[in-house]
């Protein structure tokens, strides 16, 4: 290990079918790549044979974390899981899923920057990594339990400072739809199956040690103070959702939603978030309640308070508490999630009895929270309950299933919004039981496949969401233009991306985004109002390029894409300016690495080009533009049948969208007729190798 | 204790910041009440001054960069911004002219500054604290009195009734964002 600070030192290599464990030093191997995403694609790139299945014992799972994991950088808790995704369809491509929580710091701590998985243990197995100590144990006894047994069970073994991440009983019988969850409640998903067909259950981590940082300490604290002065809520909206005393502007779909009587009414004794000026940085975790935001003011009473990651101020997990749960469902009254996790139970139903947002609501919430989370289950980003509800309400699973089966469920409960309904679909999904259960956990390209659907058809319907590959849209084309469209176009899951949607969605009023808009990405088109779109701009291009190579670096980094970056800030001295120089200064100082932003960003676009470059290899083709970069009908129509560019719509025009693709593109260094990669491209990148490598099969441009 | 200008002032001052900190305006009338008597039996120099208490605000506003003068309909208004900003206290005043007032030019800065329709149930939340009843009274009256033609409303598929100003904000837009505000975003979390 050389000088540097930030890194642990050491990639852990553990192969299930020998035995063998062993270690790679982090800095020699894949300094180039920085870590998280960086170090997945790396090892994908270099070990993984084309062909090789999700649950080939070649493949490899990755689990891996970034230089400012652990240390005090804000919002640094995100570990990135790399392997071929199991729902990608009609092949399965790399992709990384991403679970916060306190496993990223403990595996640092533990003298890791990474764990590779490979191979096939001969029966079930959870790893153990205790500092030094790395042990692989029988997990035989755990084997066919849910999350929060299997974490209990090894929490008792390693003691209640570990962490363990586990995988359900979805990911034991390989139903690709299935996460692994860190904590009980941080998870990633599309991995548990993977995971399952290792016979890999879980791993715990204890680690006692720390991370040196480079530089000087008194310019930390003031680098950590200064990014901490920069933060807003969560997802990074630097305006209030009300009108305040201290703000100039307020916007109510902002997730800053603490203020005076706003209260978290289950907390031991009454918390009033108060006004949470933007100063007063000992009080950001007051400043969103994401239970509330998303399932209405009712989650303020039930709130006991806030949770979240390693050095994160924001608390997006929320600790919910509801009485009525334990004696209408059996399950427990304390549960804790964000965002997709909140929504899993509800977002199966039509619509309850008293409202959306009501009491029936909040129960389904809490008994999908439940049952999601403890048998492990993925939605897709909920792409899984809004196929369910298509395929119901279309007729479609009666006329699949056979009248056995599909009176088996109650569909009376389920059309009155019972909550109940879900003990009864959960747990089949899981096991794979019958039709049904088994279709459902398939992901959406497989289940539309199996039973002979169109992909087309499903990319007709805006209300359905559905993006390309198996998987939605993630901040698309309706809420960030050209921009997200093409943003979504590059990933083989859901793209998980959110610079460009943080910024959007900040809150601040649209001439102000516009300028600063003009100072990130060279002109005020770069961003337009939501449902006026305007015609394709080369800022708009520089703006999705510059969004992907955050999200590449943050996820390499080990900081969070869900709450930078931080162009922007709430902080009305500075124009509400943030600083797009904060990944560097923090990868500078802990690392000791001189790299300035631009060289950083070097980085983050060689590591995404690698991404690129598996897709392309594992695809066999060099066409992305036209079989890859695909886009769904919905994006070019308008159930009103408005043109594009007129305001109300979030309509596209296929011409404008071309050459959108082309100056991307070009701003990428990649060829315009095939949208692959130029070999001179990868030759400034550093990756000389791997644009031989794909020449050698015909799959660089010309 | 003998108060002069100067002290008066301070203490005025220092009592607009304060109301300021508390999220509140303070008016030329309530100051008048809380100063004026005191400061003309007291003030020693009050005979060769010949400045009154409309004087002092006007000096005082003058020389702290902090303080700013809101013309009302009734007496102005006073705030500080050290504690309130000129957003916050605008909202403050419309609220002190009645609901009317607070409701339609609320629903037209977010419509012409915004370009966003707002909930009808923010009104019930602070700092706007009015009763559903009122914000539906308030509607109503609004579709028969002059100069308030501009304010209607539209609703998201949830049912959820939102206003905009058709002044500023296009009819199909406002109910595309409204529809986006209430439904679209919660599928794009």
């Amino acid at each position: 290990m050389s000088g540097y600070g930030g890194w642990a030192g050491k990639v852990l290599r553990i192969d299930l079918s020998t035995g063998r464990i062993w270690t790679e030093d982090t800095v020699e191997q894949y300094k180039d790549y920085l870590g998280g995403t960086g170090i997945g694609y790396k090892v994908m790139w270099d070990e993984v044979p084309v062909g090789t299945k999700p649950y080939d014992p070649e493949n490899r799972i990755i689990f891996a974390v970034g230089p400012l994991a652990g240390t005090g950088a804000p919002c640094n808790g995100r570990t990135a899981i790399t392997t071929l995704w199991p729902t990608c369809w009609p092949v399965p491509l790399v992709a990384s899923g991403h679970m916060g929580g306190q496993f990223a710091a403990k595996l640092k701590y533990a003298g890791y920057d990474a764990v590779v998985i490979q191979g096939k243990a001969l029966r079930p197995v959870w790893l153990m990594i205790a500092d030094q100590k790395v042990e692989i144990h029988d997990a035989r006894r755990i084997w066919g339990q849910g999350i929060r047994g299997a974490t209990a069970a090894i929490t008792e073994i390693m003691g209640l400072d570990a962490v363990i991440a586990a995988i359900g009983p979805a990911g034991e019988n390989l139903v690709p739809m299935s996460v692994v969850i860190s904590s009980v409640s941080h998870s990633a998903g599309g991995i548990g199956s993977v995971m399952g067909s290792k016979n890999f259950k879980a791993i715990g981590v204890r680690g006692t040690g720390s991370i040196r940082i480079a530089g000087k300490r008194e310019d930390w604290e003031k680098l950590i103070n200064y990014h901490l002065s920069l933060l807003g809520a969560n997802n990074q909206h630097v305006v209030p959702n009300s009108p305040q005393p201290w703000a100039e502007f307020y916007d109510p779909a902002t997730r800053w939603n603490a203020s005076r009587g706003r209260r978290w009414g289950a907390a031991g004794h009454l918390v009033d978030t108060g006004t949470c000026a933007p100063h007063e940085t000992n009080r950001i975790a007051y400043r969103s309640n994401m239970a509330a935001f998303f399932l209405g003011d009712n989650a303020w009473q039930h709130t006991v308070r806030g949770s979240g990651c390693t050095s994160c101020p924001i608390r997006c997990h929320t600790i919910l508490k509801v009485p009525t749960v334990a004696a209408k469902y059996g399950i427990p009254t304390v549960g804790q999630n964000t965002c997709v996790g909140f929504l899993f139970g509800r977002s199966f139903f039509k619509e309850f009895s008293d409202g959306p947002k009501g009491m029936t609501a909040l129960e389904a919430c809490m008994v999908g929270m439940h049952l999601s989370d403890d048998l492990g289950i993925w939605c897709n980003y909920m792409q899984l309950q809004r196929d369910f509800m298509k395929l119901y309400y279309d007729g479609v699973i009666e006329k699949k299933l056979g009248s056995r089966e599909f009176n088996s469920y109650s569909w009376s409960k389920y059309e009155q919004g019972d909550p109940a309904f879900l003990f009864e679909l959960l747990p089949r999904i899981a096991g794979k039981e019958g039709e049904l259960g088994t279709v459902l956990g398939l992901g959406t390209g497989y289940m539309l496949e199996r039973w002979g659907l169109s992909e087309e058809e499903w990319g007709k319907d805006k209300d359905l969401s559905y993006w390309k590959m198996g998987h939605p849209k993630h901040h698309g084309s309706e809420e960030a233009g050209q921009c997200g469209l093409l943003i979504n176009l590059m990933y083989n899951r859901d793209a998980q991306c959110h610079s460009h949607t943080n910024f959007l969605r900040n809150g601040l009023p649209l001439p102000v985004q516009k300028k600063l808009a003009a100072e990130l990405w060279g002109a005020p088109e770069a961003v337009d109002g939501l449902g006026d779109y305007q015609p394709m701009h080369p800022a708009k291009s520089r703006m999705a390029k510059w969004s992907l190579l955050r999200k590449e670096l943050h996820d390499s980094l080990s900081l969070c894409n869900w709450m930078g970056p931080w162009v922007a800030s709430p902080l009305r001295e500075r124009g509400y300016r943030g600083d797009d120089s904060i990944e560097s200064m923090l990868y500078r100082l802990a690392t000791g690495d001189d790299k300035n932003r631009m060289e950083l960003d070097k980085v983050g676009e060689r590591i995404f080009l690698l991404h690129r470059a598996l897709t392309i290899r594992g695809m066999g083709t060099k066409e992305m533009r036209d079989r890859h970069d695909r886009i769904p009908a919905w994006v070019f129509a308008d159930k009103a049948g408005k043109a594009p560019f007129t305001k109300g719509t979030t309509r596209l025009d296929r011409d404008d969208v071309q050459v959108a693709l082309d100056m991307f593109y070009d701003e990428l260094g990649w060829d315009r007729a095939t949208g692959a990669p130029t070999h001179e491209t990868y030759r400034k990148f550093g990756l000389d190798d791997v644009a031989s490598s794909l020449a050698k099969n015909n799959l660089l441009p010309p | 204790m003998v108060r002069t200008r100067e002290t008066v002032a301070e203490s005025v001052a220092a009592l607009i910041r304060k109301r300021s900190a508390a999220g509140e305006l303070i008016s030329a009338t309530e100051i008048a009440d809380s100063w004026q008597d005191e400061y003309l039996a007291s003030s020693p120099d009050k005979e060769g001054s010949g400045e009154d208490m409309e004087g002092i605000l006007t000096r005082l506003v003058h020389e702290n960069k902090d303080l700013h003068k809101l013309s009302s309909a009734g007496s102005p208004c006073f705030y500080s911004d050290l504690h309130m900003t000129a957003a916050y206290a605008q909202i403050a005043l419309y609220k002190q002219e009645g609901p009317l007032q607070l409701i339609a030019e609320t629903v037209r800065l977010n419509s012409s500054e915004y370009q966003r329709p707002v909930a009808l149930d923010i009104f019930t939340q602070p700092p706007f604290n009015l009763e559903y009843d009122q914000i539906c009274d308030c509607l109503s009256i609004m579709t028969t009195m002059a100069g308030y033609g501009d304010i209607v409303t539209t609703s998201s598929s949830a049912s959820k009734i939102y206003l905009y100003s058709t002044v500023h904000l296009d009819g199909e837009h406002a109910a595309m964002l409204a529809e986006w505000i209430d439904v679209g975003q919660a599928h794009n979390p």
